[in-house]
């Protein structure tokens, strides 16, 4: 009977916590964007003439097609990250897309029509090299697959192996090519570098080696970098050194001949390699005669091979890109000059690649269409005029960092407050300040009026919200926020948090390749008329320099504010507090002699920072060297060490450090008990939860560690090791408590554990928090539970007050994003129900924690590869606005205590006004009817 | 006893003077006399004794003894009433429990309020004592009466926890307290 009721309690407890979205509520707040990542190969389908789809594989292991038209996906597949999933080569023929995955693992073949696969296959091991199609008296059915030891040959209609044979001498000659003219012949071409070439041909029919020559080739060192086969089996490579071509029939093998390339009347941009394209249309016929040149950064040939000799059809200069393609019987060129006007349309990075599309036109001439693609990996797509039919920013599949901006005031309500933040001088003008101010509000709310008027006769569909950087402007509860991504490529963008417009992009050149990157919002837009400004600062992990970008994150500008330079490595940097005489918040910068930059460094500045130096620490954590060291400021903002913790690296090193959010409010000093006593929470701004992993991986010896360390004074609040548990932690750090996930190898399962703090039934001290004034220790309660699924992030749910009660937002590796009620996470569980944990409202624990369907909050929008999770709280207490990105990008609302200020979206105005109309003109009618009746009554 | 209807009937017939017609009644008083006559013979001494006039003494109706007891009773019924009132409101309190719900609420805002409401009109109270001759004590007795009953009210307050006398109910005025620290960092970039 117990246990009915407790299930009973249980249940009515849980239905008041469902959140879930109703089906006409989709795509109401929330939107996705589904990337697919810098492109490696693409391929045009055009077996058919009314085909529109694109084939794209990506660096980031994933195949997609997408519209021409449109530039949406049709479909995508999202394999594993890392080399596992790595795609090597992209091969299609007609209705079937290859691909060779993981070095030379797997073998795949698609269906592009419908995205679904035909078959897959296991290939031997061995390191990948190259794979081509090959045909045979003009009809392609197989596919060679060339590993570093082994040969095998594939039906293209299911994938079985053919034959595969073993390489001759595969332990000196290094193969890396294989290619096939339609002759019934597969070649497969190796080197030895600087010495000689090796050429074995293997039958189509049986993989019998019919020829083995070697051919002396002392310059040579790469074959795919430097050589190309053109018409009818002519190896041409080109080499800087020598300055020439070679050439080299493959069907007689005789020997290279070389053409100096002055003979050519040809010279090459000192300190260019110099590279070629061929274009094999058909791998059922031998590739074409026409091959491509290039011999500098922007100058292309067209040259023929004719009867021995090499012809120049044609130069290009300046060209930056060249490139092949075929539809039908004829074939183009597509070459990008930097004049065109494309070049300047897409102002954002260098071109790297082009992907041409030729089709054959109804009066039989060449159409064609470009997809180009830029350094910041972005994707243009373009129509013969020069006109840009879409742009795919590939970068936004990589964000590394973001921040959420307000929105500006409107010109309106920002007179309004520019009112009141100047100083007064005199009444009059104050009057007339605030008369004139109130007029504008007036103006701005009759167009405002007027163009809902006009809108509303309009039909709905015509009736466009267009967002444009020049109409954004705060709206009522401030839920419309600009989204500052900043990506791995070094492209910024802007985008609109209510649409997922992209509203502005700023490419930073010449970002190093693993660069670390901090993004800090230094002046909010709260601070009119000055501009809100963001400071990102990029660090090249190799050097250790750093520079600052200063911009204005709702445009998308470079602030006028010159950052400084940076000569010394930066190691570190903190956004305090202080403001400056314009509003933006000082950055610190702690170089690698441990000496203090401030910036801006105005003398402002500089005595603010005198004045207070003495209260300013920070801590630095060196994961290499397994040691995390606070240190104060001095007033000549030189510093100090205070404390230091050595975590012997022998043992374990430091994963993750997280203090708490700056941004961070909490409504509630303490819990009110069943007794209705309170337990307050030890509050400690300065804390720092700090993650430790074993460096034994064994996993009876693993272990992971949360040492809880106050930042200011380096003294260990906490500590707490679980032995048998292996990373990846996850770990989320706010209020009082630090949630943490891992993988506990002993059980074999996912754990979540949290740990909370109270200082006990009274408060040491109510009005300051000083780490430094701490006699007593705080109470730990710790937890830990079952979780079903393993995650990929975790972050909390935050809120302007701190008043809604929390939820810990959990990115799960299938796509879902959960919504975990904090409460489930409560070391103050009860094992036992008592009539005073009943009236505190706690959970019974439960070992396992369930996920329940709705809580995901993006119901079937899967987001993949979840990296990252940030939340910002809007002008609604109850509201906190959501971004998860990874290879998607998802942005919605959570309302972690449902919309306790706000009325229901399905809230019946009509019926309420009705009512009361009603009910104000029945007062009315009876109230006259009573004056009558009394008047009556008197008369009687 | 006068009895009024006679002396209404006789103004009511003087009133509008524009003519017979216009009034919607008329109460003749004197048979076979016409208005003017009668007006005119009343002046003159004529012997018409308006209607329950009676010529015999009226007997005497002054004040006696046994009522001036009475008056106290009343004025001590006055006095105890609130004293009496709380075994009544003992029972209520018991049977309406101390679960916060819409009854219980009304009731113990009606047993707050009703103690409240007499104190506040205290002199009205007193002035209905003024003649008796224990007022003072009197007055004492309802005050304390009153008293017991608005205590009575805040101990069920109390019971059913609506007094803000736990530290929990103070809880949401605690500001944050301002940090006294700056600190910041985080791993080597």
């Amino acid at each position: 009977m117990a246990k009915l009721i407790l299930l009973l309690l249980n249940w009515i407890f849980l239905c008041c916590n469902v959140a879930a979205v109703f089906e006409d509520q989709v795509g109401k707040f929330d939107w996705r964007q589904q990337y697919v990542g810098k492109v490696r190969f693409s391929h045009f389908d055009s077996h058919m003439q009314s085909s529109k789809k694109v084939l794209l594989a990506s660096e980031s292991n994933v195949f997609a097609a997408l519209n021409t038209r449109t530039g949406e996906l049709f479909w995508r597949h999202v394999d594993k990250t890392g080399p596992e999933g790595n795609i090597d080569a992209l091969l299609q023929h007609g209705q079937d897309a290859v691909l060779v995955i993981g070095n030379g693992h797997l073998l795949r073949s698609w269906d592009i029509g419908v995205g679904g696969m035909n078959w897959e296959m296991v290939l031997d091991p061995g390191s990948f090299r190259s794979a081509c199609l090959v045909g045979h008296q003009g009809a392609v059915k197989h596919l060679a697959v060339l590993k570093k030891t082994v040969i095998s040959l594939h039906y293209l209609s299911n994938g079985h192996q053919k034959w595969v044979e073993n390489l001759p001498e595969s332990e000196t000659v290094d193969f890396q090519a294989v290619y096939s003219g339609g002759n019934g012949e597969v070649y497969a071409l190796g080197v030895v570098p600087n010495s000689h070439l090796a050429i074995v041909v293997y039958s189509l029919e049986d993989g019998e080696i019919t020829k083995q020559v070697s051919v002396e080739a002392p310059w040579l060192s790469s074959i795919p970098a430097s050589c190309s086969v053109i018409s009818r089996g002519l190896l041409t490579c080109v080499d800087s050194t020598t300055m020439s071509l070679y050439t080299l029939d493959l069907h007689l093998q005789l020997e290279m001949t070389q053409i100096p390339l002055q003979t050519l009347g040809l010279d090459v941009d000192p300190g260019f390699r110099p590279s070629l394209v061929s274009h094999q249309p058909n791998p059922a016929h031998p590739p074409l005669s026409e091959f491509l040149l290039q011999l500098g950064p922007e100058h292309h040939l067209l040259l023929q091979h004719n009867d021995g000799q090499i012809v120049t059809l044609r130069d290009y200069k300046p060209a930056l890109l060249a490139s092949f393609a075929t539809a039908g019987e004829k074939t183009v060129v597509a070459v990008m000059a930097p004049k065109n006007k494309t070049f300047y349309l897409l102002h954002d990075g260098k071109p790297e690649k082009l992907h041409v599309q030729a089709f054959l036109k109804k009066d039989d001439s060449v159409g064609y269409r470009v997809m180009v693609q830029t350094e910041d990996h972005t994707l243009t797509f373009i129509q013969q005029p020069g006109r840009v039919m879409w742009t795919r920013e590939e970068a936004l599949s990589d964000v590394v960092t973001m921040e959420m901006v307000d929105l500006p005031l409107t010109g309106a309500q920002a007179e309004l407050e520019g009112e009141f933040g100047k100083k007064a001088d005199g009444l009059m003008s104050m009057v007339m300040k605030r008369l004139s101010s109130q007029l504008i509000m007036l103006q701005a709310w009759i167009a405002h009026l007027w163009k809902l008027f006009y809108d509303a006769r309009k039909p709905r569909s015509q009736v466009k919200n267009d967002v444009s950087i020049e109409n954004l402007s705060r709206d009522e509860f401030n839920l419309q926020k600009m989204m500052v991504l900043v990506t791995a490529s070094g492209k910024l963008f802007g985008i609109d948090s209510k649409t997922g417009d992209i509203l502005w992009k700023h490419y930073l050149e010449n970002i190093p390749l693993n660069a670390a990157f901090k993004l800090m919002v230094q002046r909010t837009t709260a601070h009119f008329p000055h501009p809100p400004q963001c400071t990102l600062l990029i660090k090249d992990k190799d050097t250790g320099l750093a520079t600052l970008h200063v911009f204005n994150p709702i445009f998308g500008r470079r602030s006028q504010v010159t950052p400084p330079a940076l000569p010394q490595p930066i190691l570190q940097s903190l956004l305090l507090p202080l403001m400056d005489q314009d509003y933006a918040k000082v950055l610190l910068l702690v170089d690698d002699q441990y000496k203090v930059s401030a910036f801006p460094s105005t003398k402002n500045v500089l005595q603010q920072l005198q004045e207070t130096a003495s209260s300013i620490f920070f801590y630095l954590a060196d994961s290499g060297q397994g040691r995390l060291s606070g240190y104060r400021l001095r007033t000549d903002l030189s510093t100090e060490q205070v404390w230091e913790v050595v975590i012997p690296t022998e043992t374990q090193k430091i994963v993750s450090i997280k203090g708490k959010r700056s941004n961070e409010h909490v409504h509630s000093q303490g819990r009110v008990m069943g007794d209705r006593s309170v337990l307050y929470k030890y509050l400690n701004p300065n804390l720092l939860a700090v993650v430790t992993e074993s460096t034994d991986l064994h996993q009876e010896r693993s272990f992971i560690g949360i040492l809880l360390i106050d930042g200011v004074t380096g003294r260990i609040i906490h500590e707490a090791v679980q032995r048998k548990a292996r990373g990846p932690v996850h770990v989320v750090h706010s209020e009082n408590w630090v949630v943490y996930e891992y993988w506990s190898t002993k059980s074999r399962r996912n754990e979540f554990s949290v740990i909370e703090l109270y200082e006990g039934m009274d408060l040491y001290n109510s009005t300051v928090f000083s780490s430094l004034d701490r006699p007593h220790a705080p109470q730990v309660l710790q937890q830990s539970y079952i979780f079903p699924s393993s995650i990929s992030t975790m972050e909390a749910t935050l809120t302007e007050k701190g008043i809604t009660s929390r939820h810990l937002l959990v990115g799960l590796p299938s796509g879902g994003i959960l919504s975990l009620p904090k409460m489930f996470l409560d070391p103050r569980r009860p094992e036992v129900i008592s009539e005073q944990s009943r009236e505190e409202n706690l959970i019974p624990y439960a070992p396992e924690l369930i996920i329940r369907t709705e809580w995901f909050i993006n119901y079937n929008q899967t987001v993949s590869r979840v990296r990252g999770i940030y939340t910002a709280p809007s002008g609604l207490e109850s509201t906190c606005l959501v971004v998860a990105y990874g290879l998607d990008i998802y942005h919605t609302r959570v309302y972690p205590s449902k919309q306790f200020d706000v009325l229901k979206d399905d809230y019946d105005y009509m019926l309420i006004s009705s009512v009361l109309f009603a009910l104000f003109f029945a007062t009315m009618i009876s109230k006259r009817l009573a004056e009558v009746k009394l008047l009556n009554r008197a008369w009687r | 006893m006068a009895s009024p209807g006679g002396q209404g009937g006789g103004a009511l017939s003087t009133r509008g003077g524009g003519g017979a017609r216009r009034m919607k009644w008329a109460l003749e008083l004197s048979v076979g006399n016409t208005r003017s006559r009668s007006d005119r013979q009343g002046g003159q001494g004529d012997v018409v004794y308006p209607i329950g006039y009676s010529e015999k003494p009226v007997p005497d109706t002054s004040i006696q003894e046994t009522d001036k007891n009475l008056v106290e009773k009343r004025c001590w019924d006055v006095a105890l009433g609130p004293l009496k009132q709380i075994p009544m409101n003992l029972f209520i309190m018991y049977m309406s429990g101390n679960t916060i719900s819409i009854f219980p609420i009304m009731m113990v805002c009606m047993m707050a309020w009703r103690p409240i409401q007499a104190l506040m009109s205290m002199s009205a109270t007193f002035k209905l004592l003024e003649s008796s001759s224990q007022q003072w004590l009197q007055g004492l007795v309802y005050l304390i009466g009153n008293l017991l009953g608005a205590a009575l009210a805040i101990y069920k307050c109390q019971s059913m926890g609506l007094l803000p006398t736990h530290s929990s109910d103070w809880l949401a005025f605690i500001e944050p307290p301002q940090r006294m620290e700056i600190m910041g960092g985080g791993m080597v970039l």
